[in-house]
Formats: structure tokens, C-alpha cells, sequence
């Protein structure tokens, strides 16, 4: 087993105090800063690597605040993120803007009901999700 | 959770690919000290709290379903280990008082004096992320 180093310290209280029912799943949960995920990079690496979204339509079901849609948005031709918290969905799309990655899309909505047409995806990625 | 699964394999092409990561509970997350040289020693270990473990086998339920539907078929899996790091390790407390993933409780592997001696180095819980790859069927 190999260890992953987040880079980023993380020196504030994040509040966390959330729903855990399995009911809430895709619904009620809050997004959580992208400061306690790993980057990106590194859990796309272990799923295989950059091959595995490369020139893709991807989906990143639960994005929070964007840290996988946006990691993937280098190599994919399409990136879409949907999360059912407005406000994380409001971060996702500035930190769109700031790095101009132009082929990603958010959307607010639930895992249980995606605005989208049968078969569009080649990747579906739920991280921290189900 | 199974209607999220179902969902999903509705947008995804057939022969796509699922990619379902989440906390492996099945493991214990770990306290860390950044030492002189820049490793992390272990501290103490930090278990999940009950409700979570419940969650995550109800997570691992779906996952069973959809593959005993043949919704999907598994290509791989795996589990990797990151870092979440903190100044000192008062905030790391103040991160685990508020967190419903993980007890509240660091169960120490070092002395009360070490503990002590080392609050102001930096820390980190190491937590452990399973994965697995599905195919489309």
C-alpha cells in the first residue's frame, strides 16, 4: 500500500455536521472542501490513469466543489458535474471560469434523477458519493 | 442508493465505465506526527463511528445489487491511502470533535509526554479510499 500525500494543510474547523441516513444519499448531503479529498491526479491515477478519460464524455456525480470534474476536464472531451448543493455547484463553476476549462459543465441535481439522455457517458465517476 | 445506481447506468454507455470510490471503513484511519525529517510516525488509530459503518454496508448492498442485476461487471479494484493534513494537533482535534465519519476518540500509541512534546509539529489522519471499476454490461 502506498501513500498519497495531500499537499494542502488544512487549519480551519469544517463544519461537517451532516446527515449520515442512507436515505439522504445524493440529496442532503453538503459538499466537503476539496481540502480533504486527495488531488485528483492521484486517485485518477489509481483508477488506471489519465487513459481512462481521455477524450471521454465524463460524469462526476456528487462533484461538491468541482475537485474531480475539474481534474478531468485537462484530458476528457467533455465534463459534467452535478451535485444537489447550490452553493458547491456555485464554487465548482467559478473555479471553472478561473481555469478556463472551457468543456465542463455544472448542473445542480441528484444522483437519482440525471438530466440526461440514455447512454451519453462513456465514464461515470462517483467519488465520496454512494 | 440503488436508484442512484440504476441511474447511472442509464447515462452510461454500454461497455462504459463506473468508477465507485468512497472511505474504506474496513480500515482504520491513522494519526500522524511529521517528524524532523519530514515522515509521519504513527500516533493512533481512529476508527469509524457506527452510523458511517452502517452506511457503508448499505452502500456495499447496492453495489451487490446492481451487480446480482448485471448492471454492471467488476474490472478492478483497489485501495489507496491519503493524507489530511493539519498546523499542529489541536486542529486536528477540532477536525475530529466535528467529523461524523470518524469517533471523536484517537485511540494513542504513544505516551501522554510524547503526545505533548510533538503538539505544535505538524499532523495528519491517513485514511484509507477503496475503489472499484465497473463495466457497463
Amino acid at each position: 500500500m502506498r501513500a498519497v500525500h495531500c499537499h494542502t494543510v488544512v487549519s480551519f474547523i469544517v463544519p461537517l455536521a451532516m446527515a449520515t441516513s442512507t436515505s439522504a444519499v445524493g440529496r442532503l448531503l453538503p459538499a466537503i472542501s476539496s481540502l480533504l479529498r486527495p488531488p485528483p491526479e492521484d486517485e485518477l491515477r489509481e483508477y488506471g490513469g489519465r487513459g481512462l478519460v481521455r477524450g471521454k464524455r465524463v460524469i462526476d456525480v456528487g462533484c461538491g466543489d468541482g475537485r474531480m470534474a475539474l481534474g478531468c476536464a485537462a484530458y476528457a472531451s467533455e465534463v459534467v458535474g452535478v451535485d444537489p448543493d447550490p452553493e458547491a455547484i456555485r464554487l465548482a463553476r467559478a473555479k471553472a471560469r478561473q481555469l478556463g476549462a472551457a468543456n465542463v459543465r455544472f448542473k445542480v441535481g441528484v444522483a437519482q434523477e440525471l438530466p440526461f439522455p440514455d447512454e451519453h457517458f462513456d465514464v461515470v465517476i462517483l467519488s465520496w458519493t454512494l | 442508493m440503488v436508484d442512484a445506481l440504476k441511474e447511472a447506468r442509464r447515462i452510461l454507455r454500454r461497455h462504459g465505465t463506473l468508477v465507485d470510490a468512497r472511505p474504506d471503513s474496513r480500515v482504520f484511519a491513522y494519526a500522524e506526527c511529521r517528524g524532523a525529517t519530514g515522515t509521519y510516525r504513527r500516533t493512533g488509530v481512529i476508527a469509524t463511528a457506527r452510523e458511517p459503518l452502517k452506511d457503508d454496508r448499505a452502500s456495499d448492498r447496492a453495489i451487490a445489487t446492481a451487480a446480482r442485476n448485471k448492471w454492471f461487471r467488476s474490472l478492478r479494484s483497489g485501495r489507496f491511502w491519503h493524507r489530511v493534513l493539519f498546523e499542529d494537533r489541536s486542529a486536528m482535534q477540532r477536525y475530529l470533535d466535528d467529523h461524523v465519519r470518524f469517533v471523536h476518540r484517537v485511540r494513542w500509541t504513544v505516551d501522554a509526554a510524547k503526545r505533548r512534546r510533538w503538539n505544535s509539529e505538524g499532523w495528519a489522519i491517513r485514511r484509507a479510499v477503496r475503489y472499484q471499476l465497473f463495466e457497463r454490461i
